[in-house]
């Protein structure tokens, strides 16, 4: 007995010290601890899956909330007089402030919008910053940098367009001491925007094959690039000559017009032989945290399974907009009461009298758990946009002929054939066919997030706007999120008038 | 001859024990001197048990009320020999002639009594009243209060058990000065706790809890019954032997053990029930309609949508639809006794709790079991174990918003039986649900499984010396199952589909720590030195199943596991749900007084912690010194004459502790793959991909924040210990406080910010305690004591300086930031706009050119003639500055009562519930009447618009005070005399009735004016948009020990 007390006692005595040493040996290793699941940045841009996987981010980034639904609805539509808040009177009445012009810059839309665009283009900078140096296939290198440009000039172009002078951030800060930039000069952040697009041209492949349908095209670039000479040409109409350039170079890519207006906004119809870029979403099945997309969520019919919130509605002016039998319309705007193509019908007594039918996603094709119409694609450029614009940039140039061409093109689809509808235009005075494109443009983009700034281009945002409060010298762009500019500690200026 | 000399030094020393030498045989003798001087120290102990010695029996009582104490701890003097008292208070022991016993016993005075030639003796102990004698637990062991330097509260077991509330830190509001504590009031969740307010912004603020040696976030798993003491360590002399854990205080637990004695069985069981009280009353059905109207009319929308409000009556009362009395009952029953030996103390509680919500409720099982055996003298080895299981069935997060907003005007169910729906009555969003559906369709259940406890081993080297070794664990499986059928209640409430989520989280964590204790008295000098290691672990696995179309099985298939026609998908798991930490600590402390009179403590930890590893490991370790020192005025010899004071001492502290639950290697960043965002497109047909970014910017370095603090203190007990007195003054500066600080949006990080050591906060302020102990009768005795807690929260540095942080969000509408963190000023303090009244007219110029009549009218601060942002003041501060505590407890004869009552002041709240809306959600009763609805109808309370962004922007107007005073417990007992219930085999009885929270006193137009922060953060701090209401409690119980 005795004897085991002193094994015992021995065996502790000699325990103690061991274990001392035991501890203090493996110290530091005992404290190295990663994290299960994450992968440390230093350990990342090392591989060619690294850079898709990047690029990939980058795109999923396009449909997320602030970049695809609330912020845009405010920023690029609420101000133009082809829609109304919509949803009940009360809900987000912060919509309001946009259509009566009387946001300030306290507004949450505002900087969520400025956010949102910010992050695509943060997660470009990333790849343009450190995909070169990756040692992967060269060519698709190339693709994904071009295809990185473009994305960080439709951002920039979002940015510029709403705010005029923005912050241009072309790399991704080092250190605490990038962070806060001033504003730059639009032009500049216009020039920045050219030289993205001109690169990304240069390499992005006209065309892709099945599987990756959907990324950013040779055609989408130059698309854009014209978009961004001519929201340019107000303060120099020799951007004309870039407008018309561009959109030649896309005319001659083989975009068709689709057949079917109304049936080019269906989800069947995603990618079709008139899409230039479109922002890619589906439902993706079991994940509705990856089916994330809300563009067709906000703006659908309010009070109706598969419907959604009913932002964004047509306004009664908009629906008086088209000719007479235009049959476009119809394709616009979803009535209260009507029973859609896709047999859905809409409630007569529901809270809007208008919902835009270029968003609409058919009832039948909600998944109960998942967003509503979270499969619908955001299109973003168009070849009836592109023809348009070519035919603005003709008239301009004095090409009264190629601009009569290109609009029949656009008027001949949404006529169907029906000779009684939509009489082609044949004015060649050069005032009279620009109000003519015009309000091709008009109807033609309707509820496309073209309007508000297309109006404000044309330098008729007073006549067409004034009514609702908007104010020249202030209202061509929205304020600078206001705690953007408390972070800045007197960096950020604000726009004037606010 | 160094051997020699260990052997006539423990000799002298050992002046009871004259005959040591004579004890040892030749044989023995030769064999020590040929081991090790340790060995041979430790040898000695054994041979105590040679001594020849009478047999002693005894009884301790409590000296006022005559009750036998069990578990006393009775000790020869300058030995290791001792035993404790049985079930009925008695001991034996075997003591030789002239010995001295030092008894003690937590609460207690400690006591020597010289035995004499006595064979038998009662000992009669005198409760701590003057807390000069009494026993403390502090960090790794116990202390004499007296010889404490620190600021340490203790509350007994007994005292929090008797409060009847199913989480132990409940009681303890309004018991100790500065500790703050707030009720969430669900069923099973924890109240959210400060100690001396808040010193972190982004880590947590809740202190460190230690039970049984085992550290925890939590103590949810402990069922109240089991708890013997709670000692709160307040200030940094204390809590620094915590070192990096330490910084929001600790809070010492231990549970109860067995004594020695036969089999005593403890039944406490009690029903009862809760009740909502103070429910703010709503708008009946003809006043909605009747607001609603009116708000239609400000937006300029025709027709109205009531076409005749009276024509509804009175309508639905959503409050009385969904809540009930909650029933609630809860049973333990504990074993407990021992030998000398073996000491046992088993334990099995069970608590069925019933939610204010019809569908609610909670159920839980617990034991709690712990052994000590001695197998030597000198080794003693034991363990704790404690169990939970639970499930509870849960409610949806935001019934009790929905509840608010439904409007009255919709019926429960038509006529048909199907449920009304708000769909037919276009009131909108926020109320576009039917409350009664939501409950019925919310199918959730939560389990929860938890084993944890401790075994240690205690080795008496020598007679001063002693090594503990004790490893913890902690093994938590929770499991959350919810289930969505195929259902049709109302437009909004309905599913097309089946779907089934399966959460799984697990933990594991463990603790392992040893230390060496060297107590010794050498005539006027006492010393207690520790010395220790340990490292944790601390290991959290989460998953996370769904699936779609999984068919409804009558029963329950949400017990089931997913079947295999289901489409499963697990989903993705996000690294922030799965941590794991690691420390690793040297510690050591020294306590030494002189003359009981001039006390010194020091401490020190050195910590090493993964969660700073960074890249190289360079920041992981740190050192957490600490120091204090005390003077017991009273026991100068100058100070002998007089009569005032039975007890002065003056006591001071220094130290550092750090706080490592903050976001862990916040310098290293992160590649993310969070599929909500990154899921691109591409192709035809279309496939999503996974995309993988750098989204974030991070610091170079993080370390622990810091909490460095300075305490000052006085205790003071006068009129033979009947009134004592204590103050405290501390300072506490938390240094290096980690902090997100805002980036401009343009960098185009995700959340727009940069976390790191960036911020400084203060939190200086007073504390203090009056007790009054009488017992004036024999059959009479009370005691009343108060506490008062006064802290001052600031912002001292941030890296942002004067230009300010806004958040807290929570709740108000557009998402609009009510709260700024800026330098100087306390965390979170409430900022917007001062209401300066009411425009009775729609405006077209002036500071508010947009305003329309009923709007506020927001205060042109910098007189610039327009209100903007740059308009805004402070509006509150949603920390508390003054929380007190008033506890009282009187015995008449059989009867006993208590009262505790407790409150805070200089706090407010933002009501954010008011304009907290989407649509047409319901309107509270005061509202409605106080309206502006047409010149001159309200100079203060805006019109039904209230809602609109202009008049929803934080302001004056939702800012209240937040100052309470209530009845926190109000409890009456009578105890049968054990005379005639000896016959039963029962010891004691008693029976009691209690009401907890029955008389509440705010002026706040909330519900509840305890609000805490919804999401954790401290930003949302005193936001209230939760709604969850206040309840009181009413319980009848009985104890029983046989």
């Amino acid at each position: 007995m005795k004897n085991n007390k002193k094994f015992l006692q021995r065996a502790l005595i000699i325990s103690i010290p061991a274990l001392l040493i035991v501890v203090q040996s493996c110290k530091k290793s005992f404290l190295d601890v990663k994290a299960a699941g994450t992968v440390s940045a230093t350990q990342f841009w090392q591989n060619q899956q690294d850079a898709t996987d990047a690029v990939n981010g980058m795109y999923a980034n396009l449909h997320e909330w602030t970049n695809i639904a609330f912020a845009p609805i405010a920023v690029e539509s609420m101000g133009s007089d082809d829609v109304e808040k919509g949803s009940t009177p009360t809900d987000a009445s912060f919509m309001n402030d946009f259509h009566n012009f009387s946001a300030n810059s306290g507004e949450g839309q505002i900087s969520d919008f400025w956010g949102g665009e910010y992050k695509t283009i943060n997660l470009a900078n990333q790849i343009l910053d450190n995909v070169p140096a990756i040692n992967m296939d060269a060519t698709l290198k190339n693709r994904y940098l071009g295809e990185a440009k473009f994305i960080r000039a439709y951002a920039y172009f979002r940015l510029v367009r709403a705010f005029g002078d923005v912050p241009l951030r072309l790399h991704v800060p080092k250190s605490a001491t990038e962070y806060n930039l001033p504003r730059t000069p639009k032009a500049q952040v216009w020039a920045a925007i050219e030289t993205d697009l001109t690169d990304a041209a240069a390499v992005l492949p006209q065309s892709y094959s099945a599987t990756d349908i959907g990324r950013v095209t040779k055609g989408a670039a130059l698309a854009l690039h014209a978009k961004v000479a001519m929201y340019q040409t107000a303060s120099n109409p020799a951007k004309w000559n870039d407008v018309l350039n561009y959109t030649n170079q896309v005319m001659g890519l083989g975009y068709t017009l689709f057949p079917n207006y109304e049936q080019m906004f269906r989800t069947n119809n995603k990618n079709n032989s008139e899409s230039i870029f479109e922002i890619q979403c589906m439902l993706v099945p079991n994940n509705p945290t990856a089916s994330n997309s809300q563009y067709s969520q906000v703006q659908g019919v309010r009070g109706s399974t598969g419907g959604g919130w009913g932002f964004n509605v047509p306004s009664d002016a908009l629906a008086a907009a088209f000719e007479t039998g235009d049959p476009r319309r119809d394709a616009t705007i979803i009535f209260r009461g009507e029973i859609t193509p896709e047999g859905d019908a809409i409630p007569a007594s529901g809270d809007n009298p208008m919902y835009n039918q270029k968003s609409y996603v058919p009832f039948s094709l909600y998944v109960s758990g998942f967003n509503e119409g979270c499969q619908q694609n955001k299109i973003v450029l168009r070849y009836a946009d592109v023809l348009l614009m070519n035919a603005e940039a003709n008239n301009e140039l004095g090409n009264a002929a190629a601009a009569l061409a290109s609009l029949e093109l656009v008027r001949a689809r949404a006529r169907a054939g029906n000779i009684a509808i939509l009489p082609a235009v044949t004015t060649t005075d050069k005032t009279a066919l620009q109000l003519a494109i015009w309000n091709e443009r008009h109807v033609e983009l309707a509820m496309e997030f073209d309007r508000y700034f297309d109006v404000i281009r044309q330098g008729r945002a007073a006549a067409i706007f004034g009514g609702r409060g908007w104010k020249a010298n202030k209202n061509e762009v929205w304020p600078i999120p206001q705690n953007e500019i408390d972070l800045s500690a007197g960096v950020l200026t604000q726009n004037p008038g606010y | 001859m160094l051997k020699m000399y260990y052997l006539s030094k423990f000799v002298v020393n050992s002046n009871q024990l004259i005959s040591i030498p004579k004890l040892i045989s030749r044989n023995h003798m030769k064999r020590i001197f040929t081991i090790s001087g340790l060995v041979l120290l430790c040898s000695f102990f054994f041979t105590f048990a040679y001594a020849q010695n009478t047999t002693l029996k005894g009884k301790v009582t409590d000296a006022a009320t005559g009750e036998s104490l069990i578990g006393v701890s009775v000790i020869i003097k300058g030995s290791t020999t001792g035993t404790q008292t049985d079930a009925s208070g008695a001991f034996t022991l075997s003591v030789s002639p002239n010995a001295t016993l030092v008894v003690t016993y937590l609460g207690y005075a400690e006591q020597q009594v010289n035995v004499g030639n006595a064979s038998t003796i009662t000992i009669k102990m005198l409760a701590a009243a003057s807390q000069l004698q009494q026993v403390i637990v502090i960090g790794y062991g116990t202390q004499r209060k007296v010889d404490n330097t620190g600021s340490v509260a203790s509350v007994k077991g007994a005292d929090i058990a008797k409060q009847s509330s199913e989480n132990a830190l409940a009681s303890l509001q309004g018991k100790v000065a500065g500790v703050n504590i707030t009720n969430s009031g669900s069923p099973g969740a924890s109240p959210q706790v400060t100690i001396r307010g808040l010193g972190s912004i982004e880590g947590a603020t809740n202190p460190l809890y230690v039970v049984d040696g085992v550290w925890y976030d939590d103590i949810t798993f402990l069922n109240t019954a089991d708890i013997e003491n709670v000692s709160v360590l307040k200030d940094a002399s204390s809590t620094a032997i915590y070192g990096v854990r330490a910084a929001n205080g600790v809070i010492v637990i231990t549970t109860k053990r067995g004594a020695k004695g036969g089999v005593v069985i403890n039944y406490n069981g009690y029903v009862g029930w809760q009740k909502a009280t103070n429910l703010v009353p709503m708008a009946d059905a003809t006043q909605y309609a009747t607001a609603i109207n009116e708000l239609y009319q400000y937006n300029n929308i025709t027709p109205p949508l009531f076409s005749d409000p009276a024509s509804f009556g009175k309508g639905t009362n959503w409050y009385n639809q969904i809540l009930r009395n909650a029933f609630t009952t809860n049973h333990e029953i504990s074993l407990n006794g021992g030998t000398d030996k073996y000491r046992y103390n088993y334990s099995f509680g069970y608590l069925d709790q019933d939610g204010l919500v019809k569908t609610n409720n909670y159920q839980r099982f617990t034991f709690h079991l712990s052994n000590d055996l001695k197998i030597t003298d000198a080794i003693t080895v034991g363990f704790t174990a404690t169990g939970l299981s639970s499930k509870s069935r849960d409610i949806d997060g935001g019934i009790f918003h929905e509840l608010y907003g439904a409007a009255p005007t919709l019926p429960v169910f038509y006529k048909t039986g199907a449920y009304g729906d708000p769909a037919d009555y276009h009131t909108g969003d926020g109320n576009n649900y039917n409350p009664e559906a939501t409950i019925d369709f919310f199918n959730q259940h939560s389990k929860n499984k938890r084993f944890t406890g401790n075994v240690y081993g205690e080795w008496k080297i020598i007679k001063d010396l002693k090594f503990r070794t004790s490893f913890g664990g902690d093994l938590g499986l929770a499991e959350l199952r919810a289930y969505t059928p195929v259902y049709f209640a109302t437009q909004a409430q309905q599913s097309t589909s089946s779907s089934q989520t399966v959460d799984h989280t697990q933990t594991r964590n463990w603790i392992w720590e040893n230390t060496l204790t060297y107590e010794k008295q050498i005539k006027d000098h006492r010393i207690t030195a520790l010395l220790g290691y340990g490292a944790q672990d601390y290991t959290t696995f989460y998953a996370s199943g769904f699936a779609k179309d999984v068919p409804y099985v009558a029963s329950g298939s949400i017990r089931n596991s997913f079947p295999d026609t289901a489409k499963n998908v697990l989903q993705p798991v996000t690294p922030d749900r799965q941590p794991h930490t690691r420390s690793l600590s040297e510690f050591g402390r020294i306590n030494y007084s002189y003359r009981d009179t001039y006390l010194l403590n020091a401490s020190a930890r050195y910590d090493g912690s993964s969660a700073f590893y960074g890249k190289t490991g360079a920041q992981a370790f740190g050192w957490f010194p600490s120091v204090g020192a005390g003077w017991v005025v009273s026991n100068e010899p100058f100070m002998k004459n007089q009569h005032f004071f039975d007890n002065l001492k003056l006591r001071g502290s220094w130290g550092q502790v750090g706080n490592a639950n903050v976001p862990i290697n916040l310098s290293n960043v992160a590649v993310t793959n969070d599929a909500s965002y990154l899921t691109a497109v591409f192709g035809n047909p279309q496939v999503s991909y996974q995309g993988r970014v750098i989204n974030t910017v991070a610091p170079p370095i993080t370390v622990w924040e810091k909490a460095e603090s300075t305490d000052f203190g006085l205790e003071a007990a006068f009129l033979h210990n009947k009134l004592s007195f204590e103050a405290d003054y501390y300072n506490r500066i938390t240094q290096n406080a980690i902090f997100a600080i805002p980036i401009p949006a343009s960098v185009g990080a995700a959340g727009n910010n940069i976390e790191g050591n960036q911020a400084k906060i203060r939190n200086r302020g007073t504390e203090f305690l009056v007790s009054w102990k009488d017992k004036p009768s024999t059959d009479f005795s009370y005691s009343v004591s108060a506490n008062l807690g006064i802290n001052n929260n600031i912002v001292l540095d941030v890296q942002t300086g004067q230009n300010p942080i806004y958040t807290g969000g929570n709740g108000i509408a557009n998402g609009a930031l009510a709260t700024r963190i800026v330098e100087g000023q306390p965390i979170g303090e409430f900022y917007g706009y001062k209401v300066t009244g009411i425009f009775q007219q729609n405006q077209s110029s002036g500071a508010q050119p947009t305003a329309k009549a009923g709007d506020f009218i927001y205060q042109d601060t910098n007189h610039d003639g327009t209100v903007d942002t740059r308009d805004k003041v402070v509006l509150g501060n949603p920390n508390p500055k003054y929380a007190y505590g008033i506890n009282t407890s009187f015995t008449y004869k059989n009867f006993d009562l208590e009262l505790d009552m407790q409150g805070v002041a200089g706090v407010d709240i933002y009501n954010a519930d008011i304009a907290y809306r989407y649509g047409n959600e319901n309107f509270t009763e005061d509202f409605f009447t106080h309206r502006w609805h047409g010149p001159g109808t309200s100079n203060t309370y805006p019109s039904v618009n209230v809602g609109s962004n202009a008049n929803a922007a934080p302001n004056s107007f939702y800012v209240e005070s937040g100052a309470y005073f209530r009845v926190r417990n109000a409890q009456l007992g009578y105890t049968f005399d054990a005379k005639s219930l000896t016959r039963y085999g029962i010891k004691k009885l008693r029976i009691f009735a209690n009401a907890q929270n029955a008389l509440n006193i705010f002026g706040y137009k909330g519900f509840n004016p305890e609000v805490g922060s919804a999401d954790g953060t401290v930003g949302n701090r005193g936001i209230d948009a939760n709604v969850y209401p206040l309840y009181a409690t009413y319980n009848f119980g009985v104890n029983v020990t046989f």
